[in-house]
């Protein structure tokens, strides 16, 4: 299985050098530049192309790409053009405020979605099964910035429980004031994405549950005279939570990639919202770093995935 | 308020959003106050104050705020009005944006040895406690002329202080024509000119910075590293009536009482400034989340009932413009080259196109007329500049179509011809903006239509920002008109916008008669106030006739203010400044 994982590394090369050039293409095309917008009529527009220059957006692209690759290789993915501070440590910053947000996300998520799922599996066709349908129905339809949107105002304005914007207030002060100024700021948008991101768990594994339910293994576990408790929660929960475990991967490494739309809603300074503005503001150096780092996020956690999946199913093994 | 004089200087800034251009222009100081009294008050009424309390400021913005503090290396409006509590300017202006000796230092030109004397007040200190010396009004002029600095300050006006281009070509060590006569660590600073020019008293020009750097703060900074540095951005020093207590990045400012600010100590004991998105002012509002806080325009009707508050406006010295592309911009020779046989180059057809936007129906509907239209292009808070007798294109669809019958444009079918037969269609680059933007300039367009006019958007749609000034300073062939702002510096000078190399001259064109005028504006014969006045009227009257650039709106800007504060002013010329400001007794 070693050689497999190595193999699926060196593969990753070529892939990621594809990403790069095309990230790399695709952000130059975009109109404009970073220096667009500050037209200031008492700059000189000499002073203009002069920092242009400097920052080297008249040289060839493939120059600027090797200029980039080599660059990365020494670890610096360079100077933001707009913040004006290393990119790594703008994300760094960024990266931790998404991973907390996040995982309290995806925790909220499995808290309120397997128990649902087991619900809806084990009692199929009742009362409990058709209210977490229709819960199912209804957040998998809206949109999630509605539900973003609606409950900003209505927890964050009308009924003021919750701040509005940002990671931590202002006026916070020692470790656990700060820390729990900023768990109070994640809350309401945490919950409010766990919410409506619970219907692909609860369906697979309703599905799960109520395919193995019928299966022949539960069939002789249950004539054997084994317990129903076990046999649910032994037999037939296992083997129904092998699809959520089939995406886990990247339920972990997106833990970094952040939301770019409640991210923006709550004025939640994280990855997403960062990825968002340097789009707008041409932030080259930056955006490319982005992509790329989502690239092998999204690479890494399938990779996981895969990992995952043949450590809980022993029928999987990878070749 | 008074606070903000340096935006002045940051002179002309395209402005995107309207939201930007809002937050922006607020801190320019810039108000006209006969037109702002029709409507709102520019000051909250005067009560007795008590000491204490903390005062919660929304900075409206939909990125995280750079917080970049230091004013030779930030470009940007939002960090200006973060840093506004503690970043004051070295100089106070009047109502009319000259230069008075109110504020930190003292102002004195003389236009016959070519030199502004600057004298810092007794008392003057850092929040450190250290005082402000002439070392320190001197290092801007350092960090702007030296190329490591990244900064985008350097400008041909301050190139006209003597020595300032040797020191940045490197061959000098010190800037000859920056003179400090009783030393570094006195009080005096001299600045010795190549040439004076006129408006060199004003606020708004660019000749002289009007902030100081605190050099025995930064002094062991690279140059290259104090953009990044804690000296600028997690720790700035100030000499202002508040200092920073704590940034979190991007997020918020806390601000504590300057105990050495140099008119007293001020009387609120903690600012606290937090982000938030535009989109959820008005829900800020009503919900009183916030001491001070910007109102958008477009959420005016949702807020102007909320109790509490105060709502106090400005009118921006700005301007919302259409302009018509005649030229491009040759880069080689830095000129601009006006094409005679372009499309546009018709005074009658772009009369008429002015002529046909019902501009006050349109404001009325859609703003609540907090955007109005504008006659000519020097705004009206200029004061003795503003020409009043110009009467701007008016509404008239009888007149448009006179005029373009005169000129030959002949009507086949729907629309009309060029007078050379050929068929005419007229691209409007027009940026996206708020949400009822789009149906503006679709009325637009068939108002436009009513005179035979086949106007069509450039790309079919609105235009996102970058791409839309790609287009319009590359002078792009699917441009024949366009819808843009400028913000403008308070010093009436045209050359920068309208001149024969400017390359912010976006419609390109160039006459000898508005060249000759706009170096007569800035002309020696110009330091006679009444002859600039009277040659910025033919320049007015110029502009109007000719409608290369025809003004249309411009909007009041308005904030919010808790009843339960007074000392809050934007007066043009107040000297209340935040030192002022106090919660009510």
């Amino acid at each position: 299985m070693w050689k497999t994982v190595l193999r699926r590394l060196l593969i990753m090369i070529p892939q990621l050098i594809v990403l790069s050039i095309i990230v790399f293409a695709l952000a130059k095309m975009m109109p404009g530049d970073p220096f667009t917008g500050l037209v200031n009529p008492n700059t000189d527009p000499k002073e203009i192309i002069r920092l242009k220059r400097e920052a080297g957006l008249y040289d060839p692209l493939w120059v600027q790409y090797g200029r980039w690759v080599n660059n990365l290789f020494h670890g610096n993915l360079g100077t933001s053009y707009i913040q004006k501070v290393p990119v790594a440590s703008l994300i760094a910053d960024r990266a931790v405020n998404t991973f907390w947000l996040s995982l309290l996300t995806v925790i909220l998520t499995y808290l309120i979605a397997v128990p649902m799922g087991i619900a809806a599996g084990r009692y199929e066709g009742k009362w409990k099964d058709i209210v977490i349908s229709a819960f199912n129905y209804i957040t998998f339809a809206i949109p999630g910035f509605v539900i973003y949107i609606l409950g900003l105002w209505l927890f964050g304005y009308v009924l003021g429980w919750f701040p509005i914007s940002g990671s931590v207030s202002g006026s916070a002060s020692g470790f656990w004031g700060v820390l729990g100024s900023r768990i109070y700021h994640m809350i309401l948008p945490a919950v409010l994405v766990a919410i409506i991101s619970t219907t692909g768990i609860v369906q697979y594994l309703k599905i799960g549950i109520s395919d193995n339910k019928v299966e022949d293994y539960v069939k002789t576990a249950r004539s054997k005279g084994v317990p129903e408790k076990v046999v649910f929660n032994k037999h037939i929960l296992r083997n129904s939570l092998l699809p959520i475990a089939a995406f886990f991967g990247n339920t972990i490494t997106g833990l970094l990639s952040g939301s770019v739309i409640i991210e923006t809603i709550f004025s939640y300074p994280g990855m997403g919202q960062l990825f968002m503005n340097s789009v707008q503001q041409r932030d080259y150096t930056t955006l490319t770093a982005l992509i790329l780092i989502y690239g092998i996020l999204t690479l890494i956690g399938n990779l996981l995935s895969d990992i995952i999946m043949s450590i809980v199913d022993p029928r999987i093994r990878i070749q | 308020m008074k606070i903000m004089k340096l935006l002045g200087s940051i002179g002309l800034v395209a402005s995107a959003a309207l939201a930007l251009s809002a937050c922006g222009n607020k801190s320019n100081n810039a108000s006209n106050q006969n037109a702002a009294k029709e409507k709102f008050p520019e000051a909250v009424p005067t009560k007795p104050k008590k000491n204490g309390g903390t005062l919660k400021v929304a900075i409206e913005t939909d990125t995280p705020f750079k917080g970049i503090f230091e004013d030779t290396l930030s470009n940007d409006a939002i960090d200006s009005t973060v840093a506004q509590y503690g970043d004051e300017s070295l100089f106070h202006s009047d109502k009319n944006y000259n230069i008075d000796n109110k504020g930190a230092c003292t102002f004195k030109l003389n236009y016959k040895a070519k030199t502004i004397t600057i004298k810092i007040k007794k008392g003057v200190k850092w929040s450190d406690g250290k005082n402000v010396v002439a070392k320190d009004i001197e290092y801007p002029y350092e960090i702007m002329a030296s190329p490591k600095s990244g900064s985008a300050r350097y400008t041909s006006s301050i190139a006209d202080i003597k020595g300032i281009a040797a020191f940045r070509a490197g061959k000098a060590k010190t800037i000859s024509g920056i003179e400090m006569p009783n030393g570094a660590n006195g009080n005096t600073v001299i600045l010795h000119f190549n040439q004076m020019h006129p408006g060199m008293n004003m606020i708004g020009s660019g000749y002289f910075w009007k902030s100081a750097a605190p050099y025995h703060y930064l002094k062991n900074v690279p140059m290259s590293k104090l953009e990044s540095s804690d000296q600028v951005r997690k720790s700035p020093l100030f000499f202002g009536p508040y200092k920073i207590s704590k940034i979190v990045s991007g997020q918020s400012v806390t601000w504590v009482p300057n105990k050495y600010y140099w008119k007293g100590k001020p009387h609120i004991s903690k600012i606290v400034e937090s982000v938030i998105s535009t989109d959820s002012a008005a829900q800020a509002i009503k919900s009183h989340k916030f001491d001070i806080i910007d109102v958008p325009n477009t959420q005016w009707s949702q807020v102007k009932n909320t109790k509490g508050y105060h709502f106090v406006a400005t009118i921006p010295l700005s301007y919302n413009y259409l302009a018509f592309k005649v030229g491009k911009y040759d880069k080689k020779t830095g000129k601009n080259v006006m094409n005679k046989n372009s499309k546009m180059n018709n005074k009658a057809l772009r009369q008429a196109i002015a002529y046909a936007m019902n501009i006050d129906q349109v404001e009325k509907k859609y703003t609540d007329g907090l955007t109005f239209r504008v006659d000519t292009l020097i705004p009206k808070s200029f004061g003795k500049y503003y020409d009043s007798s110009i009467k701007g294109y008016n509404y008239n669809l009888k007149k448009a179509n006179q005029l373009l019958n005169k000129a030959g444009y002949k009507k086949k079918g729907t629309y009309r011809v060029q007078p050379n037969g050929k068929p005419l269609t007229i691209h409007l680059a027009a940026m996206s903006g708020s949400s009822e933007q789009e149906a503006i300039i679709q009325n637009y367009i068939q108002q436009w239509k009513k005179i035979g006019l086949n106007v069509k958007l450039t790309t079919g749609r609105l235009i996102e920002f970058n791409s839309f000034y790609d287009k319009i300073e590359n002078d792009s062939p699917d441009v024949d008109m366009f819808l843009g702002s400028w913000s403008l510096a308070a010093e009436p000078s045209q050359a920068d916008l309208y001149g024969e190399t400017a390359p912010f001259n976006y419609s390109r064109f160039v006459t000898k008669r508005n060249t000759q005028l706009i170096n007569e504006i800035d002309s020696s014969k110009a330091m006679n106030d009444n002859y600039r006045r009277k040659v910025l009227y033919e320049w007015q009257k110029y502009m109007f006739n000719e409608a290369y650039v025809v003004p249309t709106t411009n909007s009041y800007s308005i904030t919010a203010v808790n009843s339960k504060l007074t000392g809050y002013s934007e007066k043009n010329g107040t000297t209340l400044g935040w030192n002022d400001v106090a919660f009510v007794k």
